[in-house]
């Protein structure tokens, strides 16, 4: 191509002199050539007439010579296109299977690329330079993640050097309205230089400035609105800003609308208004306390890094800092320490629980691919072998190889460009699917990920890998082929083509060990789901209705929220079936964890670094019983047991035989929330996270005790009748308790932590359809092959026939060889999936990688799709009449 | 003597680099190099010649530069690339198949059945 391009760029830069040049050039070789006539004897002015009429007009052979300078390999590609979209005409079947095939995988690969992008790849659509940003987060003394408290972040923003500027997000979910008709809506509590750290330009009105970058408190009710906002409630009306609108009871003025690219700084996620972190108090209804208790650890922080500082100086810094602070304040943070990461490894977002199926799906599409490339280039090869007759003629005619090569993969792209098409269609209807990612009750605001430029440009690179990927063998075994040979046999040469039967045989059976790899993985997942679904948690979900409740997007102080507790509870024990009814803070098996509480035990001694942060559940009276947790020494507590009592705590079994092996529990001394608290009872240990946790030390303390209003708390009610009404009883009693603060999440606990699972079921579910499709690509393959084969030796066949071969013999020889390529690609994939699932063994719950049923039952399913793939074929091959047979060539 | 034959289509660019590939040659020496190699077949025009030189030298399998003639006169001069020779030899071999299975076709007495 080289020497093409310098010519062409020679020709346009030189244009006149190479005109001049050809002038030359023609004139040259008259002036010769009349010489030469002059010296045999013509005159000169008959010579001079001969030369001319023998060259022809210079006029046009110059411009046959401009013709000849431009970019050939362009017309000969539009050529090729032309030729190729004629020849997929003569064959609709053909073409529409490998189209088909090939946009679902191209579709497939698409949505799931889209998804990533969306959450790990663009964390923060419509900031500026995102890739300057960071997420700050503390550390325990045991290296755990946790948010940052406001006095933490304020010293952070004072000293430190590597970073630009920080910023606090604080997502929470606020009512919007007034009593009679309240909207839930995400907003984000965040600094007054938020947006300016995310370089986002208001599309209207402005962002916090000036006074409102103080740090008085509940001083500034302004908000600013997402752009989504504006259009469904403002009717995009510039006139929005200055309007009042009432946030958990309380006027705020909106003063600036976002642009319609930002969602917010938690990645996946879309959030509808933004207020000051400093309004944090009023919009909880709990004063100020917060902001100014360094033990309050409930903020994100963000931050730009400075000019020229890497992340890891940055880190640096930070960890360093976070240690002299952890000294300086050791009352409240000893141990503790800071990191800086970027933004998608972040905590604190939808990117951490889709990080890992994310990543599993995206291996299972690139195995879906590349058995959809296995079977274009199966479909493709069978179609050149056919051809083989043509290709030859052309060789033989003058092509040069090269230029068949080009043809055939100008085929194969024809083809991956129809798929590329089909797939974008394809992930324009499923990207909204990552919605199902999520349970359905703690969906949140997702963004739809846009089938953008930058996914557009990731499936065009993937459609022309896939296009050379399939196209390059049958291109290059096409072009291989001895032109002799074939026009000397005629129509029968094809058959003879051993290499490119070996070429489809191993296809065949890496198709087959792709798709078992998928069954396989599926099928671990499966069984992984259904294994932890049947483990005991160590209370009883059966029969009991579950409903949250969150009080201070409502507005409640603390009386308020106690007294609303026992009126609801009051309403519900009257209910008929109702048994009991208790309210916690935490719902066991809830995504995410729950809080803890350093604690001092009166008579253990910690080790030097033992943690002492243990996790605890706030309950009302009666909650062992409504979970049917049993309590194994002591008692339940009681309605004394409020803040004018001694303070009661009772901890599991897990949490005596660590601390208290050599006490009897009751009335041990524990220190907690600077108080000391009695142990008035055991419980049984019971699974607080995860179905597959160990036992851990928890403990229980009552509700009433400790309770502050903004966190959330939840309602269980154990019935003897049918669990919707009971959680019908939930959404009415509270209604009629208090309009403005409805039950959300109203569900059978037995649903609820099912949710638990629900990753696992996701991945099970996700997996099955690939599995799915994949093996039924294979099997598509495999079919091709096998009808491809019977038909190429039918004269064979009704050979073997003639000289008495039986109908079952024919029909075992076929079978056989599909059996051949099955087995192959059935011990590859088995072998393959045992290397691979060790990779996933961390994904996977209470089952081993080589678990025997998976894979024997993968191995059953796709002996039986070869089965079943090759008994078309076999059955026609049986069929086969010998007289008709060896008249057919 | 008979009329002397026509070119066949498509060949004239195998005849240029074949007479190119005997040591560098103007357009007019290359005229007259095929008329010698092929005992007189002519071009229908001379001037078809350029197009063709052009066409091959665009393709990177000849290489050309100016020099002084026999004549004492300023000519182009072209010569057969690394890239042409490889293409004169293939270009034999498929020739040398067609015509094979040319005179192979048309021994062929009976059909095949």
């Amino acid at each position: 191509m080289f020497p093409r391009l310098r010519s062409l760029w020679h020709n346009l830069r030189h244009r006149s002199q190479s005109e001049r040049e050809l002038d030359d050039e023609m004139r040259f070789h008259l002036e010769t050539r009349i010489d030469d006539l002059v010296r045999s004897g013509l005159s000169l002015a008959e010579a001079r007439r001969r030369a001319h009429i023998e060259f022809g007009s210079t006029e046009a052979y110059q411009v046959k010579v401009r013709e000849s300078r431009r970019l050939t390999w362009l017309e000969d590609f539009v050529q090729d296109v032309r030729y190729g979209l004629r020849t997929l005409q003569t064959a609709p079947g053909f073409a529409a299977v490998a189209i088909l095939t090939l946009a679902i995988g191209i579709g497939a690969n698409t949505t799931i690329f889209s998804w990533i992008r969306a959450v790990l790849l663009n964390p923060l659509p419509g900031a500026g330079h995102p890739e300057r940003v960071v997420a700050l987060e503390s550390l325990t003394p045991s290296n755990d993640w946790v948010p940052t408290s406001y006095l933490d972040f304020r010293d952070f923003r004072q000293y430190l050097r590597s970073l630009e500027s920080l910023s606090v997000a604080y997502p929470m979910s606020v009512a919007v309205g007034d009593d009679r008709n309240t909207e839930r809506m995400r907003a984000e509590l965040v600094s007054a230089n938020y947006f300016d750290l995310l370089e986002v330009r208001p599309e209207l009105g402005r962002f916090f400035t000036g006074p409102e970058r103080d740090e008085a408190q509940n001083a500034h009710p302004v908000v600013v609105i997402s752009h989504s906002l504006w259009a469904s409630h403002y009717h995009s009306d510039p006139a929005a800003i200055g309007a009042s609108v009432r946030i958990n009871r309380h006027l705020y003025t909106i003063i600036g609308v976002a642009p319609e690219r930002f969602n917010g700084s938690m990645p996946g996620l879309a959030f509808q208004m933004w207020a000051l972190a400093t309004m944090h108090g009023q919009l909880h209804a709990m004063g100020d306390w917060m902001l100014q208790d360094r033990k309050t650890r409930m903020f994100r922080v963000l931050a730009r890094l400075a000019p020229g500082v890497t992340i890891e100086q940055a880190r640096g810094e930070v960890h360093a800092f976070g240690r002299r602070m952890a000294e300086a304040n050791a009352d409240t943070s000893q141990g503790m320490s800071a990191t800086i990461l970027p933004m998608w490894k972040s905590h604190y977002g939808i990117q951490e629980s889709l990080l890992a199926p994310l990543s599993i799906l995206m291996g299972a599409s690139g195995v879906l691919l590349l058995i959809v490339c296995a079977n274009v280039t199966n479909l493709l090869l069978a179609r050149a072998t056919s051809r083989q007759k043509e290709f030859s003629v052309r060789l033989a005619l003058g092509a040069p190889r090269s230029r068949l090569i080009r043809q055939l993969l100008t085929e194969s792209l024809l083809l991956s460009l129809c798929g590329l098409l089909g797939g974008l269609a394809i992930a324009h209807q499923l990207t909204g699917a990552l919605q199902l990612l999520f349970p359905p009750e703690t969906r949140p605001n997702l963004i739809r990920p846009p089938v953008d430029f930058g996914v557009f440009l990731f499936t065009l690179a993937l459609t022309l890998g896939v296009a050379l990927l399939a196209g390059m063998a049958p291109a290059f075994h096409a072009a291989a082929g001895n032109v002799n040979e074939t026009l000397k046999e005629g129509g029968r040469s094809a058959s003879t083509s051993r290499g490119s039967q070996r070429l489809r045989g191993l296809l065949v059976a890496s198709e087959m060990a792709l798709a078992v790899i998928a069954l396989i993985g599926a099928g671990l997942f499966v069984k992984s789901f259904h294994t932890a679904r049947a483990m005991q948690p160590g209370f009883d979900a059966h029969q009991v209705a579950m409903a949250r409740f969150s009080m201070p997007s409502a507005g409640y102080d603390r009386e308020q929220a106690d007294s609303f507790c026992r009126r609801l509870r009051e309403q519900l024990e009257h209910e008929p079936g109702v048994t009991s009814v208790s309210y916690s803070d935490y719902v066991p098996l809830s995504l995410g964890t729950g809080s803890w509480e350093d604690l001092q035990i009166e008579g253990y001694v910690p080790g030097p670094s033992e943690n002492m942060k243990l996790y605890r559940s706030l309950v009302a009276p009666r909650y062992f019983e409504s979970l049917k947790i049993p309590l194994l020494q002591g008692r339940d507590f009681t309605l004394q047991d409020d803040p004018a009592h001694l303070p009661v705590m009772v901890v599991n079994q897990e949490f005596v035989r660590r601390f208290l092996r050599t006490q009897y529990p009751i009335g041990v001394k524990v220190q907690g929330w600077g108080r000391w608290f009695t142990i008035v009872g055991v419980a049984q240990d019971t699974k607080i996270y995860r179905l597959t946790e160990n036992a851990t030390p928890y403990f229980y303390v009552p509700i009433r005790q400790i309770h502050r209003p903004e966190f959330p708390f939840t309602f269980f009610v154990r019935t003897t009748g049918s669990v919707t009404d009971a959680i019908a009883a939930l959404q009415r009693d509270s209604r009629a308790v208090d309009p403005a603060s409805p039950a959300f999440d109203a569900t059978s606990l037995e649903d609820f932590i099912a949710q638990s699972l629900f990753t696992n079921k996701i991945a099970a579910d996700l997996l099955s359809v690939l599995a799915g499709t994949a093996i039924l690509l294979a099997a598509i393959g495999l079919y091709s092959v096998m009808a491809y084969t019977v038909a190429r030796r039918t004269n064979e066949i009704g050979i073997r026939v003639a000289l008495g071969a039986r109908p079952a013999d024919v029909l075992a020889m076929v079978i056989r060889q599909g059996l051949v390529f099955g087995l192959a690609g059935l011990l590859l994939g088995s072998l393959g999936a045992a290397a691979l699932a060790r990779v996933l063994s961390s994904s996977l719950v209470a089952v081993s990688p080589v678990d025997p049923l998976v894979y024997s039952a993968a191995a059953l399913l796709a002996v039986a799709i070869v089965l079943a793939a090759t008994a078309i074929p076999a059955h026609r091959a049986m069929r086969v009449d010998p007289m008709v047979a060896l008249r057919y060539e | 003597m008979t009329e002397p034959a026509q070119l066949l289509p498509g060949t004239l660019d195998l005849l240029v680099l074949k007479a190119a590939s005997l040591g560098p040659l103007h357009g007019y020496g290359i005229l007259l190099r095929i008329e010698q190699i092929t005992r007189g077949a002519l071009l229908a025009e001379q001037g078809a010649l350029y197009p063709a030189l052009s066409r091959l030298e665009h393709q990177g399998l000849l290489d050309s530069e100016w020099g002084t003639s026999d004549n004492h006169r300023r000519a182009k001069f072209y010569r057969l690339t690394t890239t042409g020779r490889r293409r004169l030899r293939e270009e034999t071999q498929s020739w040398n198949r067609l015509v094979t299975a040319i005179a192979l076709a048309l021994s062929a007495t009976t059909p095949e059945s």
